[in-house]
């Protein structure tokens, strides 16, 4: 039958089939493989564009003397015998064949553009086919329908064969699909059975399946880490309580509202001690650092950490994130805060977040508790730092603290009072913390932590900081106002040989003299 | 008030004075008993103190204190203890293993030997992957910003810079095969320093598209980051391109920092003068800023190495370098994970502090998210973090290579080399947003920040994700 054989061009040059021409990757020197990646046709390769009749038959041979199709090469060859063609011709032509690249003649294809021309001649014309023919070939077990026999029976030797059925009811042909979306379809049926309301299902699952196959190799304890392969699957402000798991019904009664005037000692309380002692001290706590912070307190409070904790993390807007931050030192492992909390609140308002919080956190407490919690409630190191930024920033002098460039609400108030404040946190803390100045002194092992507070006002503001301002300042050499005064103000007790041990042990002796 | 002291000091029972004999006497069998009666509020707070106390005589050159503060901290710390003793573990040791450079040969000596398994190396940071959210949170971003990117593109070719992690390309793989209209054909060029890492992603990868008839190709590249040559990334030009940079671009910011400081004012100055032309080419606006900025920092150890300009340090030769040159292949989308924190400080002090605040942060987190007890999670904790602080803590120049930097200045650095920054979906914002709920742990907060994404552990920014197109 005839063939046509419409009109040739190169690539790279004008196409008088299509009219793109110029977004023709330049010639790569490079490429050495015979095969170009699909995509990216050959430059100088010769475009062919046959007319959709050609496509559709079922020749792929063709003599180039009388135009006439074959399905086979052989049979092609024997063809062109009889043409009596000179030696020379006979032998397929020695050079090179210069390559050949197909467009596809739909206008609107994106085939059609030379640029994105298929190398293949069998890849065209199944590519026509698929996506312009008429799909003749029909599955007889389902209802697919296909263009192409390669494909009708390949589907057909799958179809009907689905062997995996998972409990969602997702139907598989193939094993390894089967246990991959097995593994975390368990997920997500716990998860969308936990979720009470789920706002909108994903369309698109798969984009969250980064975590599926690993679970089973997570530690038990771990539980968690297998709940986040369900992505899509929504924990939303009922499913809040079991997240904000363990604050325990212990830490409730911090909602005393005079909390609100000094979170320090929200951190104070929560480490320590037992419930019930909890309770005691905590109002005990507030009612002594209620006195004794008057600047200190509230928003004051909340620029001391922020001034103080002079960290990168430092900004305009840290204070309020200061107190939230208190607030979930009370003992992260066990106490995660409430995401109400979590945005941005006053120093004030930290009592009400705090009471809304305690419904919650009930309830939370046990899940939490899966995840291996300590025996007994340890303060995080963010805390610490925190205090001991804190602490140290209480240390020393004030206009130090400005040289430094740290502007440290602690300075209006006098010393007199952030000790106080420090005695106040401590006051009602575990009878064996070093409960600082003017209280007795337990003779367990606190005393380390009392020295630590007792240097503070010993070296007092003026005297052995500017002593060892050129230490301090030398050492440290950051703005990073807090722990740099803390070290400053262990640097001002640091004697050659007793080193850290004896931190404030020499200056003991001093005040035993006074 | 220092009467109210005085007087109860004086009332203070025999341990203060006992202690101040112990320690002018540290020689006593175990001089500091009272030590393990702390709790653990006080033990972390002293431990703390100790740590810059360390640091602080470490920076000032005074081993023999140093050695005191480290004696004191071996009796608090533990790597199996709550956070802080944790963290003051591993500071420790890298305070250690810093005071040791102080004789080449004898840390070159005491390293010599040592092992380092691909297994293990490979094992822990498959750990990291799965015990925390911050790798799937920014995969998912990436994947979800390069499946938008890619919306009609039959051929996508992607560059992972550290191609370790298979789940993300999984994913990827999973999403494109599901898009409506239809697969792309997908190449993934991984690179990675070692071959048996890129094996197994090629296998992993190859079977997962295989079984989703993908048309997939991957491509490996063994070689470092910085000797990376771009030719052989084989990037057609026309090809639509995206590039994945998880936790890789820092490490081009090591440098012989020493080197530079120790060129005249005029060297530096040239330097900054090279930065300045590329910088000109890119930007004439902001020429102006930049001398200013320059000639400010110039010489001088920047004390804060996060108000200085980029430019002014010869560390970024390589970064910016490499930049362009990924610039130079006219991606249409690069994502870049990094992590969110000024580790970069010139001076010992300066990277403690921040540090310690950080992994303070990263601690904190992993103690809410795994148990105790897990072996796992030590592991995470030792070879990943205690590497990561023995590297910011003990080493310098060119070696140290964890040069962590705040968001603002990778901003700074990305518009320079001629990026414009693409926010990222509001969808993959969602899914990761449900990521970290579904973690059941309130301290993983996720902030968008200038289009960008920051996860932060409590109020602490931990790591940052953003993308990136390529400006004319």
């Amino acid at each position: 039958m005839p063939v046509d054989v419409d009109n040739s061009s190169t690539v790279s040059g004008d196409a008088s089939v299509s009219s793109s021409g110029n977004q023709n990757p330049p010639p790569k020197s490079t490429s050495k493989k015979k095969r170009s990646l699909p995509g990216m046709p050959d430059p100088d390769a010769e475009v062919i564009a046959l007319s959709p009749k050609t496509l559709m038959a079922t020749n792929r041979f063709v003599c180039e003397i009388c135009n006439k199709g074959f399905q086979r090469d052989q049979n092609l060859q024997l063809h062109r015998r009889g043409h009596n063609l000179p030696w020379k011709l006979r032998q397929r032509s020695g050079k090179e064949v210069r390559k050949r690249v197909y467009v596809c003649p739909e206008p609107t294809c994106v085939h059609h553009d030379p640029s994105r021309a298929l190398g293949d001649l069998t890849g065209i014309k199944k590519h026509f086919c698929r996506k312009h023919g008429e799909k003749k070939w029909k599955c007889d077990k389902c209802s697919k329908k296909y263009a192409v026999q390669s494909d009708w029976k390949a589907h057909s030797k799958i179809c009907g064969t689905r062997e995996y059925k998972c409990d969602c009811g997702t139907l598989f042909s193939r094993r390894d699909s089967f246990i991959t979306h097995r593994a975390f379809c368990d997920a997500l049926a716990e998860e969308s059975a936990k979720a009470q309301t789920n706002p909108g299902s994903e369309p698109d699952p798969k984009v969250l399946a980064v975590d599926s196959s690993p679970t089973p190799a997570l530690p038990p304890a771990s539980p968690p880490v297998s709940a986040p392969a369900p992505v899509e699957v929504q924990v939303s402000a009922p499913a809040l309580p079991q997240s904000t798991s363990a604050m325990t019904s212990s830490v409730m009664p911090i909602q005393s509202s005079e909390l609100a005037e000094d979170p320090s000692s929200v951190i104070e309380e929560a480490p320590d001690l037992a419930p019930a002692g909890l309770n005691g001290s905590c109002s005990s706590g507030v009612s002594s650092v209620s006195n004794g912070s008057s600047s200190g307190g509230g928003g004051g409070g909340g620029s001391v950490f922020a001034s103080l904790f002079a960290s990168s993390t430092a900004s305009a807007s840290l204070q309020p994130p200061a107190f939230t931050d208190l607030i979930r030192a009370m003992g992260p492992p066990d106490c995660p805060i409430d995401p109400a909390l979590s945005t941005p609140i006053e120093p004030i308002s930290l009592c009400l977040s705090t009471s809304h919080g305690s419904p919650v956190f009930g309830s939370a407490g046990q899940e939490h508790r899966q995840y291996a919690p300590p025996p007994q409630p340890a303060m995080s190191a963010t805390a610490l730092l925190q205090k001991a930024a804190q602490m140290g920033a209480a240390a020393s002098n004030a206009s130090l603290l400005r040289g430094l460039g740290v502007v440290s609400s602690t300075s209006s108030s006098a010393p007199q009072e952030n000790l106080q404040w420090v005695q106040g946190q401590v006051e009602p803390s575990n009878a064996s913390v070093a409960a600082g100045l003017g209280l007795e002194l337990p003779c367990d092992g606190s005393s380390g932590l009392k020295e630590l507070m007792m240097g503070t006002p010993v070296f007092g503001p003026k005297q052995t900081t500017l002593d060892f301002l050129g230490l301090g300042v030398a050492a440290s050499g950051s703005p990073n106002g807090g722990l740099s005064a803390l070290i400053t103000s262990i640097g001002s007790g640091l004697d050659v040989t007793a080193a850290a041990a004896s931190f404030g042990g020499g200056d003991f002796k001093d005040i035993g003299r006074r | 008030m220092f009467q109210d002291e005085s007087s109860s000091v004086t009332s203070s029972s025999s341990p203060l004075q006992v202690f101040s004999m112990m320690s002018l006497s540290p020689k006593l069998g175990s001089p500091y008993p009272w030590i393990r009666e702390l709790k653990s509020e006080e033990r972390g707070l002293y431990l703390i103190h100790l740590l810059l106390t360390c640091a602080n005589h470490v920076a000032n050159g005074s081993l023999e204190n140093a050695n005191i503060a480290l004696e004191q901290i071996s009796q608090l710390a533990s790597p199996g203890g709550d956070t802080m003793q944790r963290m003051a573990a591993y500071f420790t040791e890298a305070l250690a293993d810093r005071i040791l450079k102080a004789w080449p040969a004898l840390h070159k000596a005491l390293n010599s030997t040592r092992i380092t398994l691909v297994s293990e190396e490979i094992l822990v940071r498959k750990l990291f992957f799965e015990l925390f959210p911050f790798m799937k949170v920014a995969f998912v971003l990436t994947n979800q910003a390069v499946i938008e990117a890619m919306e009609g593109e039959k051929m996508v070719h992607i560059i992972d810079l550290n191609a370790a992690e298979p789940a993300q390309w999984v994913a990827l793989i999973q999403a494109l095969s599901a898009r409506p209209e239809g697969p792309p054909h997908l190449r993934i060029t991984g690179i990675h320093q070692r071959k048996e890492v890129l094996d197994q992603m090629a296998h992993r990868l190859t079977e997962e598209a295989e079984k989703l008839d993908l048309p997939f190709q991957f491509n490996p590249v063994v070689s470092k980051l910085e000797n990376l040559d771009i030719e052989r990334l084989r990037v057609k030009t026309g090809e639509a391109l995206a590039i994945s940079s998880v936790l890789q671009l820092h490490s081009l910011l090591a440098s012989d920092d020493e080197l530079d400081r120790k060129k005249s004012p005029l060297g530096s100055k040239n330097l900054n003068g090279i930065h300045l032309q590329r910088a000109l080419q890119m930007n004439q606006s902001t020429s102006g800023e930049l001398l200013e900025k320059d000639s400010a920092n110039g010489y001088s150890p920047s004390p804060d190495s996060a108000s200085s300009s980029p430019l002014s340090s010869a560390g970024s030769v390589k970064v910016d370098s490499f930049l362009n040159a990924l610039w130079g292949l006219s991606p249409k989308l690069i994502v870049i994970t990094e992590q969110d924190s000024n580790h970069n400080g010139s001076t010992l002090m300066e990277r403690l502090l921040e540090s310690l605040h950080s992994y303070a942060a990263l601690f904190d987190c992993s103690e809410s998210t795994v148990s105790r007890t897990s072996l796992e999670r030590l592991k995470v904790e030792k070879m990943l973090f205690g590497e990561e602080i023995k590297n910011i803590i003990a080493c310098e120049g060119a070696e140290r290579k964890e040069r962590h930097e705040k968001l603002e200045k990778w901003i700074q650095r990305l518009k320079l080399a001629g990026f414009g920054n693409i926010p990222l979906s509001y969808y993959g914002m969602l899914h990761a947003r449900r990521l970290l709920q579904g973690y059941n742990c309130d301290g993983y907060k996720m902030k968008e920040e200038d289009g960008c994404v920051v996860i932060c552990w409590q109020d602490r920014p931990l790591f940052s994700v953003s993308a990136w197109r390529c400006r004319k």
